[in-house]
């Protein structure tokens, strides 16, 4: 220890100096107590206790055992920024919700506008902090997002805390939970970041743990019809719907290189939004275009309208327009293992590519007793042999048979994809999206069985199943990339990746791939054996 | 004042400098974190936001210290402070416990306060208290580490203290030339307390102590009084919150006229005929148990004791913690008279 210097004092007592005597701004009699204060800072200090203590007289007991676990965080040497960092666990803005259209059926479908993003903060923390904030850095603002930040953190930690008790199967405690989340969440920007992320979740716990009929188990036909506008739309927010279809059509359009006649079974019609790019592309190809044949396989519509038919109708036109010949057939199908391969009517003259944009992993769900569906459906796409299989899918693992590790995984997945959207300006299509998003995510937490379709497994766990099914990857090539990446000028948001993974590509926010694509072939068999009788090493279902 | 949940901290603002403020409401709030409504209390939290300082036998400001346990039962430790002479060195390991060799040293045992549950020998500020009683009375500070409330009811506090004093009774070194430890207690708030409980279990057995001081010592009962009532809320300290810590101290189901509390209330001893050490009470006029603290020394007064009163009117608690203030001064000074006039 250095030996204090000792400076003159009134009367006779003895003062203590601190070592620090070298600045003088920090108060000396403080620092004797064990507290670093500047002199400067000592109003501000004091009137931080007072705010301090008007709050905590206000607060609930359990608000207070909070803050005093929270408390370690914080260094209580350094008085002023714990003071400020207490204080900030007492949020004290919350802004209203974005407003949304009250009746979907009213929405006319938009058309492809670019973006224009200004005054985006590019977000500089890692995992659950990666939320940018679009306040402005002014000093109060700094305090505020301060407050909401270290209040939308307590938020992720009662969320872990509330699953951890769901997967316990403690619901009484998982639902005391969700009463005290939804509270603090009325301090907490649920406009973006992680309020909003936390709000989507909150809510899908809830619904888990309270047993109102859920909407979000999939199947209706007014459910599919609204699903279809939010997918719509999440399609024009962000990036990720319009990558997955350039690369797989980029794909495509060079394994039918040299083809005449050509056939796509896209696995999800939806507003056929992937395919005026390919007719355009296989029209301006050198020595023509080919017959081209599209199969898209969709829910049945409600009110005997046939919304398939409607796309095939628009899309002819299109084909019609740049001189391609063109046929149409719409499968109604609510689930994809009901489709069989005859219903596809492939002729096996016609060189095949077999389409699935976030499809296959809604049939990872099953009985134990049957065989998966994944399996069959596998299995008669490669009876199709098909030139080229374009697989996209979510790049998470949001199957994993134990709750607490799928809630996780999908807090940490989604949370980046909402940060992404962020950088949206366009309304109401970031609204929309994000209740795509919301939609997806009350799938993942609070649907089980057959309910839970939306199964995301990582490209490894793909990978594995595709080659054990008797598909070989086919590489996207460098044109595929630099596909990807002339897409991604289009978006003046910083922040998206596009990288090669084994050739596949992902696409991501930051450093967080978010989607997934890959190209397969049906490896030919040496001695015409069907493929079905292939033990499959199983993933988890 | 009671019920309300607005603050008026402007009044204790305008009384105090304002770095005594900041730290005397810093301890506030914390401490409104540590105790629950059941009566539990978060010791890991208490602990890790207490300022601690380590011993030093390096002479600062000309005292060093060093920690010494006393009873290996209860792992009862305890921080002694010397001051040094002039240009001594820093005593090595073998001469911490060098014999003073004055005419008369006096022996001051120490007992912090924190309201029987919070600090310990190495707070800062407690630390730094004992540097400047030493220092300022050319005494030797034990200062005792006492077991603290909830976990550690009455009378663990009192035992404590009484360990301590046989302890210094006992050791040569700290005898003055007539080879006799000149033994006074001091102590704030709760430690002003355990000062008078010692002293009774002292007179009782027969072991001397020359006097006793009791700065702003903690006492209470079950009636409400005027400066409770007058005060509650308004510098720094409330009622309710007073209430919580002797539900900590006192036996379970005790109310507040257990004598621990109320030496001199209904279940209390008169101290008639008993050769109790004369006292030095330190009370300040800000304090909404001064009420208590003087008819504590008006039962010693009644009971015939040599006793004084020092009143400070304009004093909030923790006067004493830095020396910022004229009442620290006067405090100091006035000790230092009690201790030197035997």
């Amino acid at each position: 220890m250095l030996p204090y210097e000792s400076a003159a004092s009134a009367g006779n007592a003895f003062i203590l100096s601190s070592s620090t005597v070298g600045k003088p701004e920090i108060d000396d009699l403080l620092s004797g107590a064990g507290y670093k204060v500047r002199s400067s800072d000592l109003r501000h200090v004091a009137q931080r206790l007072e705010r301090l203590e008007t709050a905590m007289l206000n607060s609930s007991s359990n608000q207070l055992s909070f803050l005093a676990s929270d408390t370690v965080l914080y260094n209580p040497s350094d008085l002023s920024s714990w003071v400020d960092s207490l204080l900030s666990e007492f949020s004290q803005t919350s802004q209203p919700l974005p407003s949304l259209p009250s009746d979907l059926s009213e929405l006319i479908l938009p058309n492809p506008v670019a973006l224009d993003n200004s005054n985006i903060d590019p977000p500089t923390h890692q995992q659950l902090q990666s939320i940018s904030f679009q306040q402005q850095q002014q000093n109060q603002a700094v305090v505020v997002t301060a407050v909401e930040e270290d209040s939308a953190i307590r938020l992720v930690h009662m969320l872990m805390t509330c699953a951890e008790s769901v997967q316990r199967g403690e619901l009484p405690l998982a639902g005391s939970l969700i009463g005290d989340m939804q509270a603090l969440l009325t301090r907490v920007n649920t406009g973006c970041g992680i309020g909003k992320v936390a709000g989507y979740f909150i809510d899908a716990l809830s619904r888990r743990i309270f047993p109102l009929a859920n909407p979000y188990a999939g199947g209706s036909s007014t459910a599919a019809y609204e699903n279809e506008i939010l997918y719509h739309h999440f399609y024009e927010a962000c990036p990720y719907l319009k990558f997955a279809h350039f690369t797989a059509n980029q794909a495509i359009l060079e394994a039918f290189d040299g083809q005449d006649c050509v056939h796509v079974v896209d696995f999800n019609l939806m507003h056929g939004l992937q395919w005026p790019a390919l007719i355009q592309a296989l029209a301006l190809r050198p020595g023509g275009p080919p017959l081209l044949k599209l199969t898209g396989i969709g829910p049945p519509s409600p009110d005997g309208r046939d919304s398939l038919r409607e796309i095939g109708l628009r899309l002819a036109e299109l084909a019609r327009s740049v001189n391609v010949h063109f046929a149409f057939r719409g499968v109604a199908a609510s689930r994809l293992e009901d489709v069989k391969s005859w219903m596809l009517q492939v002729n096996p003259k016609e060189a095949v590519a077999v389409n699935s944009i976030m499809q296959l992993h809604k049939l990872l769900g099953s009985d134990p007793d049957r065989n998966s569906p994944i399996d069959s459906v596998l299995n008669w796409i490669r009876n199709l042999h098909p030139k080229i299989v374009t697989v996209v899918e979510q790049e998470s693992n949001h199957n994993q048979p134990a709750f607490l590790h799928r809630f996780t995984e999908a807090l940490y997945y989604y949370s980046t994809m909402v940060d992404s959207l962020e950088a949206c300006a366009l309304q109401p299509e970031k609204a929309l999206a994000g209740m795509h998003i919301q939609r997806e995510i009350c799938n993942v937490v609070s649907c089980e069985g057959s309910a839970r379709l939306e199964r995301h497994e990582p490209l490894a766990k793909w990978r594995g199943r595709l080659i054990a099914a008797g598909f070989r990857p086919l590489h996207l090539g460098s044109n595929a990339f630099k596909q990807a990446s002339m897409l991604l000028t289009l978006f003046s948001a910083e922040g998206y990746s596009v990288q090669e993974n084994e050739g596949c590509l992902t696409l991501g926010w930051h450093s967080r791939p978010l989607i997934a694509a890959s190209a397969w072939q049906a490896v030919p068999d040496a001695d015409g054996n069907s493929p079905s009788s292939l033990g499959l090493p199983n993933g988890t279902q | 004042m009671s019920g309300s949940n607005e603050v008026n901290l402007n009044e204790s603002k305008m009384v105090v400098p304002l770095n005594t403020w900041v730290l005397i409401s810093t301890f506030k709030l914390a401490y409104n974190l540590l105790r629950h409504p059941d009566g539990t209390f978060d010791r890991y939290l208490d602990e890790f936001l207490d300022r601690k300082v380590p011993a030093n036998a390096k002479p600062v400001d000309g005292v060093f210290s060093f920690d010494v346990i006393i009873d290996r039962g209860t792992n009862l430790l305890c921080r002694i402070y010397r001051p040094t002479k002039g240009d001594e060195p820093p005593p090595n390991i073998i001469e911490l416990e060098k014999p003073v060799d004055s005419e008369v040293v006096p022996v001051i045992i120490f007992f912090h306060g924190g309201s029987f549950a919070h600090s310990s020998v190495n707070s800062a500020i407690y630390d730094t208290l004992c540097r400047r009683l030493a220092s300022t009375c050319k005494a030797v500070l034990v200062s005792v580490n006492y077991r603290r409330a909830p976990e550690n009811r009455y009378p663990c506090a009192y035992d404590d203290g009484w360990a301590a004093l046989n302890w210094v009774n006992s050791q040569t070194w700290l005898e003055s030339k007539d080879s006799k430890v000149r033994i006074y207690l001091s102590g704030d708030s709760s430690g002003g307390n355990i000062v008078h409980h010692v002293a009774l279990r002292a007179v009782e057995s027969g072991v001397q102590v020359l006097g006793n001081i009791l700065l702003n010592p903690m006492f209470g009962g079950q009636e409400r009084t005027g400066s409770e009532e007058r005060l509650d809320g308004k510098y720094f300290v409330s009622i309710q919150v007073r209430d919580w810590y002797w539900r900590a101290f006192l036996p379970e189901g005790e109310d507040r006229d257990h004598p621990a509390c109320n030496p001199f209330g209904p279940r209390g001893k008169s101290l008639e005929g008993v050769k109790f050490p004369k006292s030095l009470v330190v009370v300040a006029g800000l304090d909404l148990i001064q009420d208590w603290q003087v008819a504590y020394f008006e039962g010693l007064k009644k009971a015939g004791q040599d006793a004084k009163l020092l009143y400070l009117e304009q004093a909030t608690i923790g006067f004493y913690l830095l020396p910022n203030n004229n009442h620290f001064h006067t405090v100091m000074d006035e000790i230092s008279k009690f201790v030197s006039s035997n």
